[in-house]
């Protein structure tokens, strides 16, 4: 009777879920959070990136997520025409969505609204803080970009720069992006969704999918129950527990590495004794596989290693309590004080289980003997203490970190986190300071190879952090399609590299 | 009635400009929107200049000063991150909740008046023993749990339902369940208490002895003079959806204002969160002064006073 019963409502729900079957090559893709504004020079936004970043709008030059290097997109070719200029090729034929044609004026235009002050582009402020770039045409398809101190990897930092229409309007934020990408921008229902459909006239090849619309929902466990149910078809970022059905959900590294910040300028974490106890009284291997996925790999350096700089050479921190007991006891005898109170700040939130891993490391340091505290803050409170200028009164502090760089280059880590003037620095250090200031003028073999020095440096001699793990991120993929994500899958996601099955 | 209206009408302005005024300064001490808005890799001198430009570095006084003047000319300010009038946001994402609350707590009176009322008929009987059991499951399951565990039931195991998001009725199953829950449960206790004491008075004896029927005696008798508590409790409860169905709108992907304040509090996007405020608090303003009017019309006494 009540299987009966249950029929009509079972039927009746059927047809009533039927409109959210898509349509063989439609797609819905889920997200964690609406964007805010679909505004292209904000594209480096996780957010607006997954929706516009190489969907509507492009880039002259591409990031290879494997290894870093540098492609064509909508630049053919780049030569260095002095060390403060480089010239662009554009490429011809094509057009933007509204019909406007790309060329040299449109590249110029687009850069000059990214720099606008007025649009605070997190473009601008991430990777061209505080240098003026000046965008020239030299013919219809050549273009110089000449900025005012030497930057020799402008290619590759052209790759965070989207081109929109020149029709956008200068000094306001876009809501409707047009750009020249595969796919054109379809509609926005706020607090609903946003809709892409493919452009019947791209330049390159015709994508498989003809319609994405994106959808978002901030509990994980419900964006991996709408691809498990069919309703959506990507969940490109979801939490390890829910990561529970190995035919759907993949592990990538998300280009994140953790770390443990050491302010190195506060007893007694100024004596590189206590800093080295720090590293060696952590577990690393405890930590992985328990609270943390198995998948994440024990760092040495806060860069990944497909990042133009990293030094493969480097070696983890063993876990090893006598010795850091030993090097307590003999910064001790020297007159440091080694009981002093040290304050652990952790972040809510900054990855699954953050709590619960500073906890553990918590215990591990009392373990050894280390007199510390747990304090986790909200972000913005956080990030006052993460950034310069520091309190000068402020109490020595370990603290928990993580940096994303799926960008090809340690330029845009190293200086920022280990240059005594970085704002995130809590170190000086004149040997790391020059090896900074040559590997961001250098290019090639010699550029890598003083960026690996400096890390070196930075993990072996300064000890500046407790570099934790090159995280991972899942991503649940529908049975209907074909999509391997990558690294760069943090920062966007591109739907004509998805296949229909 | 008009006169009294009047007079509730301006105590309602007053304790909306405390509270405007109380918003603006709790939400500041909360800390510089820059370092949340700013990648973490900007330079100390993007920070500064960033902050001066939006006025983020002027003494506080100066920053509310700023804020009333403009309110006075019924400029809500600009949303730092949607980079447009912060009421719109709030007027787009207000009438999601006002619906939600709508139906929720129609539903929950009505379902909690009939099942209170027969609960009461005999206090300690089947019937009464499992609508407490259920009711009081109900007021203290976390709805955050009973989503989840609906989302996983119905929608991944039975596929009876969406998981989430909106479009079909059946979308609206799932949120209004999980919301309805607490209210109910709270509503049912209230009302069977109401009518055990209603159903023993003497008005109901008399009603008994006259040989009225008894479905007319709980029914019409015995409830209306049990449903002004009930009214006191349903308002407060109404209050706390229309406030931000937060739960619900998260989990189930609702543009609600609800989800709307919480992100923008996490993002210390003030103007927002001053616009959601004063939208909700004149929402509960109003809505109380509905449940004084619903007071008087129920009950002479009251309006003779």
């Amino acid at each position: 009777m009540k299987r009966i019963a249950c029929l009509p409502v079972a039927a009746l729900a059927a047809f009533a879920l039927q409109p959210v079957a898509a349509q063989a090559q439609d797609i819905t893709i889920v997200l964690s959070e609406e964007p805010d504004l679909l505004e292209p020079c904000q594209s480096s936004r996780s957010n607006i990136g997954r929706v516009v970043k190489q969907n509507i709008v492009e880039t002259l030059t591409e990031i290879d997520p494997n290894d870093g290097t540098i492609t064509p997109r909508l630049a053919t070719e780049w030569s260095q025409v002095d060390e403060l200029t480089w010239r662009f090729q554009i490429r011809e034929g094509v057009t933007f969505h509204d019909g406007a044609a790309l060329d040299a004026e449109a590249v110029a235009y687009a850069i000059n609204r990214t720099m606008d002050e007025n649009l605070d582009c997190e473009v601008r402020t991430k990777f061209f803080g505080g240098l003026k770039v000046t965008p020239t045409p030299v013919d219809t398809y050549t273009l110089e970009v000449a900025t005012d101190s030497p930057v020799p990897i402008l290619p590759t930092m052209m790759g965070t720069v989207t081109v929109m229409s020149p029709n956008t309007p200068m000094g306001e934020p876009d809501r409707e992006p047009v750009g020249t990408g595969p796919y054109k921008f379809g509609g926005w229902n706020v607090g609903t969704n946003i809709t892409l459909a493919r452009n019947e006239d791209y330049w390159g090849d015709a994508p498989d999918v003809a319609n994405a619309a994106f959808v978002w929902r901030s509990e994980s466990a419900v964006r991996a129950a709408m691809v498990a149910t069919g309703e959506a078809d990507i969940a490109p970022n979801i939490a390890v527990q829910d990561a529970t059905d190995e035919s759907m959900d993949v592990s990538y590294p998300n280009s994140e590495t953790s770390r443990i910040r050491i302010d190195t300028m506060i007893p007694p974490l100024d004596d590189v004794r206590v800093r080295e106890a720090v590293n060696l009284s952590i577990d690393r291997d405890a930590i992985r596989g328990s609270i943390f996925s198995k998948d994440v790999i024990p760092a040495t350096q806060l860069v990944v290693p497909s990042i133009n700089g990293h030094n493969p050479d480097l070696e983890v921190w063993p876990y090893d309590p006598a010795r850091a007991k030993e090097l307590l006891a003999a910064a001790k005898a020297d007159g440091t004080d080694v009981d002093a109170e040290i304050t652990m700040i952790g972040r809510l939130g900054i990855y699954p289980n953050s709590t619960e891993v500073m906890e553990a490391m918590h215990a591990m340091l009392q373990d050894v003997g280390f007199n510390v505290k747990l304090q986790m803050l909200e972000v913005a409170e956080w990030v006052d203490i993460l950034t310069k200028p520091y309190a000068e009164d402020r109490p020595p502090v370990l603290q928990q970190s993580q940096h994303d760089n799926n960008n090809g280059d340690a330029v845009f880590t190293a200086f920022n986190k280990y240059h005594s003037e970085g704002a995130q620095s809590t170190m000086a250090d004149d040997v790391v300071d020059d090896l900074l200031v040559r590997a961001g003028a250098a290019t090639g073999d010699e550029r890598r190879q003083l960026f690996q020095d400096a890390f070196k440096r930075i993990n072996d001699e300064v000890i500046a952090d407790v570099p934790m793990y090159h995280m991972v991120g899942y991503t649940r993929v529908g049975e209907r399609i074909e999509f391997t994500p990558s690294i760069s899958t943090n920062s966007e996601l591109q739907i004509s590299q998805i296949k229909m099955r | 009635m008009g006169q009294y209206i009047s007079r509730r009408s301006v105590h309602g302005l007053v304790s909306l400009i405390g509270l405007l005024i109380l918003v603006f300064f709790l939400s500041r001490l909360t800390g510089d929107p820059t370092n949340l808005f700013l990648p973490l890799d900007a330079s100390v001198e993007t920070r500064q200049e960033f902050a001066e430009r939006h006025g983020f570095n002027d003494p506080l006084l100066v920053q509310f000063g700023r804020y009333i003047g403009d309110l006075a000319q019924f400029d809500f300010g600009t949303s730092l991150r949607q980079q447009r009038p912060a009421m719109d946001a709030a007027l787009e994402a207000f009438p999601t909740t006002l619906k939600l609350a709508a139906v929720t707590m129609f539903l929950a009176i009505s379902l909690a008046l009939i099942v209170g009322a027969l609960a009461a008929y005999r206090p300690g009987g089947r019937f009464d023993r499992t609508a407490s059991v259920i009711s009081l499951a109900g007021a203290s399951a976390p709805d955050f749990w009973v989503a989840i565990v609906g989302i996983l039931v119905f929608a991944v195991s039975l596929r009876w339902l969406p998981t989430s998001g909106t479009g079909t009725w059946l979308h609206w199953i799932m949120p209004i369940t999980v919301l309805l829950i607490r209210p109910f449960g709270l509503l049912v206790q209230v009302v069977r208490g109401t009518m055990i004491s209603a159903l023993s008075s003497a008005y109901v004896k008399t009603a008994r002895a006259k040989g009225v029927k008894e479905r007319v005696i709980i029914f019409v008798h015995a409830l209306r003079n049990s449903t002004l508590p009930v009214i006191t409790v349903a308002g407060d409860q109404a209050a706390a959806i229309v406030n931000g169905a937060v739960i619900v709108e998260t989990i189930f992907g609702w543009p609600g204002i609800g989800r709307l304040m919480i992100d923008s509090i996490i993002q210390r996007d003030f103007a927002i969160v001053q616009a959601t405020v004063l939208l909700t608090a004149v929402a509960i303003f109003v809505m109380n002064i509905v449940i004084d009017v619903a007071y008087a019309v129920l009950d002479p006494r009251i309006r003779h006073n």
